[in-house]
């Protein structure tokens, strides 16, 4: 990201969330963005994620100016390139957790059967592979999530961006989670950008990123644990 | 595409209530249209069979060149003489889809009871001929007597049938004589004895004080003429009607008849009036069913698009294309309108079992004994409404699919 500007409008109001950022992230990093709330953590992780765009500034993914992408190009390269894990899990009520974790290869129009046996591995290595017909109603937080980790996963990206994926978890459940995360950040140098207020995350992470007022104030790197 | 079908039914499903309340409207206007239209149906056959077969006014009408303009005015100058007759009906009766050809004189005159005088027009036709023309009929034709008294005979000059109006005006009754005065063609007065042997509703109420059936030996006896001014032609099958007519327009041009050749519609203008005025309600029905329909899908699928705003959000962050995010409200929409369109055709069948079980009756303009009332199932109205109402509701569903598609990814995200 070079000198990234991101103002909202609300009404007449101007409310400046991100003010020149400059920053890079590398491949195989494990990286949190994490500041109080109104800081710009999450639209730092939005616009990283090509869900919304800047005011100004240039933001290259995979050496992609995304800012000069079409919207479908965007979708596409999305589909492609990027996991998303959120707070409050977003898993398709009407599906199970199965069909959850196939949908980002079937939107892509991978044929069903290459598309479940993917599907099944995952669901297998995050053990819950026995709720694989089980509705997200049906699933515990921590059973959810793992669902929303697979479907991010099942795309093979090169970046997952998480928005608060501890939030919802009992200590165990949070612990289980981040283990796997760094499990499959050390196994296939997918990066992982957490956005949060989680210490019990914050202290498993290799990289802190601070922001406060729509700028970093501190960008350190903790040795690895 | 499969797994949209299958989110788009689970979502249905999801919220039974609410499609299923979709649903009823759908089959509810599907069945009133099918069953107004099977209604329409009924009628028009019914008026056309009464028309061609009822009447006697068969399929085709040949008239001397120039009968409908200038003939309007002044018909005797149109006559068709004897010989020309004889050499129309024999070149018509060549043709194997005729199956009668028969002569026609109309006249108009006074009648008489021998102290008070009316109007009449009459059709002269040659009784045994209409008889068969009569016994073609299917339906409620074919099983109702529509007159009372006996029938007209050929070789009975004298026996004729009187609108019940005219019979009323002149205190006549059955076998009551009258007296029939008019000009001959050559302009003298002429009058002619006759036994009342009918009496029958009129087709039109403007007519029902005027009008009688004269047997052709009694028209042609009081014009004091050999000609007629038209002959009726019966055809084996409607569907024959365009081309016989080009068949017969063309072989007695060759035979240098000047004819001109008229279809029964262009003719029943009582047909005409009321099959445009039922379409025009058929239309207006339908209109309002498809009014009803799509907002009641803008409605469902409005809220399907609010509820499900965070989960729009969503599957466009896992790479859902807008156009896709459109597809599956339009889906859904679409699913709806099929599943609509089926209970409707069903219900449409079971108000159809229903009519024939129960066989409800009624009496019909113009006619004065109840007869069985029927609704017709049209295939084509099925297909036609199952094909509007599936489109329409993929139609409707665009309006709100396209707001959720186009919404941004953020605040969909962030919809509470």
């Amino acid at each position: 990201m070079e000198e990234v500007h991101k103002t909202y409008y609300l009404g007449e109001t101007q409310i400046e969330a991100l003010c020149g950022i400059d920053l890079t992230i590398e491949k195989g990093e494990f990286v949190a963005v994490w500041g109080p709330s109104g800081s710009g953590k999450s639209t730092l992780c939005n616009l990283i994620g090509m869900v919304d765009s800047p005011n100004s500034g240039n933001i290259l993914f995979q050496g992609q100016e995304i800012i000069l992408l079409s919207d479908e190009e965007r979708t596409e390269l999305r589909n492609k390139s990027i996991g998303f894990i959120f707070q409050t899990f977003n898993l398709m009520p009407v599906l199970s957790a199965l069909e959850n974790v196939m949908l980002p290869l079937q939107i892509r129009g991978v044929p069903s059967k290459i598309v479940r046996e993917k599907a099944m591995n995952i669901l297998d290595e995050l053990g819950i592979v026995d709720y694989i017909a089980h509705r997200p109603h049906k699933l515990s937080g921590g059973q959810q999530q793992r669902v929303a980790i697979a479907r991010a996963l099942i795309t093979e990206p090169a970046l997952v961006i998480a928005d608060e994926p501890t939030a919802n978890l009992d200590s165990d459940n949070a612990r289980k989670i981040i283990d796997l995360m760094r499990k499959i950040n050390s196994l296939k140098g997918t990066i992982f950008l957490f956005s949060t207020h989680d210490q019990r995350l914050l202290d498993r992470v290799h990289r802190q990123i601070q922001l406060e007022d729509g700028v970093i104030v501190d960008d350190k790197l903790r040795e690895k644990s | 595409m499969i797994t949209w079908i299958k989110i788009g039914i689970r979502n249905l499903y999801k919220n039974k209530r609410r499609s299923l309340f979709t649903i009823g409207a759908i089959s509810l206007g599907f069945a009133a249209v099918n069953i107004f239209g099977g209604f329409t149906n009924y009628m028009y056959t019914n008026l056309k069979q009464s028309f061609i077969y009822g009447q006697g006014n068969g399929h085709l009408t040949v008239f001397k060149k120039g009968f409908s303009g200038e003939g309007k005015i002044d018909p005797l100058k149109y006559l068709i003489a004897e010989a020309e007759m004889k050499t129309i009906r024999g070149f018509c009766m060549k043709d194997s889809r005729v199956l009668m050809v028969t002569p026609q004189l109309r006249i108009s005159g006074l009648l008489s009871n021998g102290e008070v005088s009316t109007i009449f027009i009459a059709g002269g036709r040659v009784p045994s001929e209409i008889r068969f023309i009569n016994s073609q009929a299917k339906g409620l034709l074919s099983e109702n007597k529509f007159f009372e008294g006996k029938q007209l005979e050929d070789n009975i000059t004298y026996g004729v049938g009187l609108s019940k109006g005219l019979a009323k005006k002149l205190g006549l009754s059955l076998n009551s004589g009258a007296i029939a005065m008019s000009p001959t063609v050559e302009g003298l007065l002429n009058a002619l004895d006759a036994q009342v042997f009918q009496l029958f509703d009129s087709p039109a109420e403007t007519l029902d004080d005027k009008l009688m059936i004269v047997p052709l030996k009694f028209a042609q006896l009081l014009y004091d003429t050999s000609s007629v001014d038209r002959l009726t032609v019966l055809l084996d099958d409607d569907k024959h009607i365009e081309s016989v007519k080009a068949f017969l327009e063309q072989g007695l041009k060759q035979k240098g008849l000047a004819v001109e050749i008229k279809q029964w519609r262009e003719l029943s203008s009582f047909y005409k009036k009321t099959k445009d005025m039922f379409d025009t309600i058929f239309i207006f029905i339908f209109v309002i069913v498809f009014i009803i329909v799509v907002m009641s899908i803008i409605n469902t699928i409005s809220m399907a698009v609010m509820e499900r705003t965070r989960e729009v959000g969503t599957l466009r962050t896992l790479g859902v294309k807008r156009k896709r995010i459109i597809e599956l409200f339009a889906i859904e929409s679409g699913l709806l309108g099929i599943m609509g369109s089926i209970i409707g055709m069903l219900l449409t069948l079971a108000i159809w079992i229903g009519i024939q079980i129960w066989e409800p009756t009624w009496i019909p303009p113009h006619i004065t004994i109840r007869v069985p009332l029927e609704v017709y199932l049209v295939p084509g109205y099925i297909i036609l409404s199952f094909l509007c109402l599936v489109v329409l509701s993929v139609v409707a569903a665009a309006f709100p699919a396209r707001k959720a598609a186009h919404m941004s990814i953020v605040d969909a995200l962030g919809h509470v």
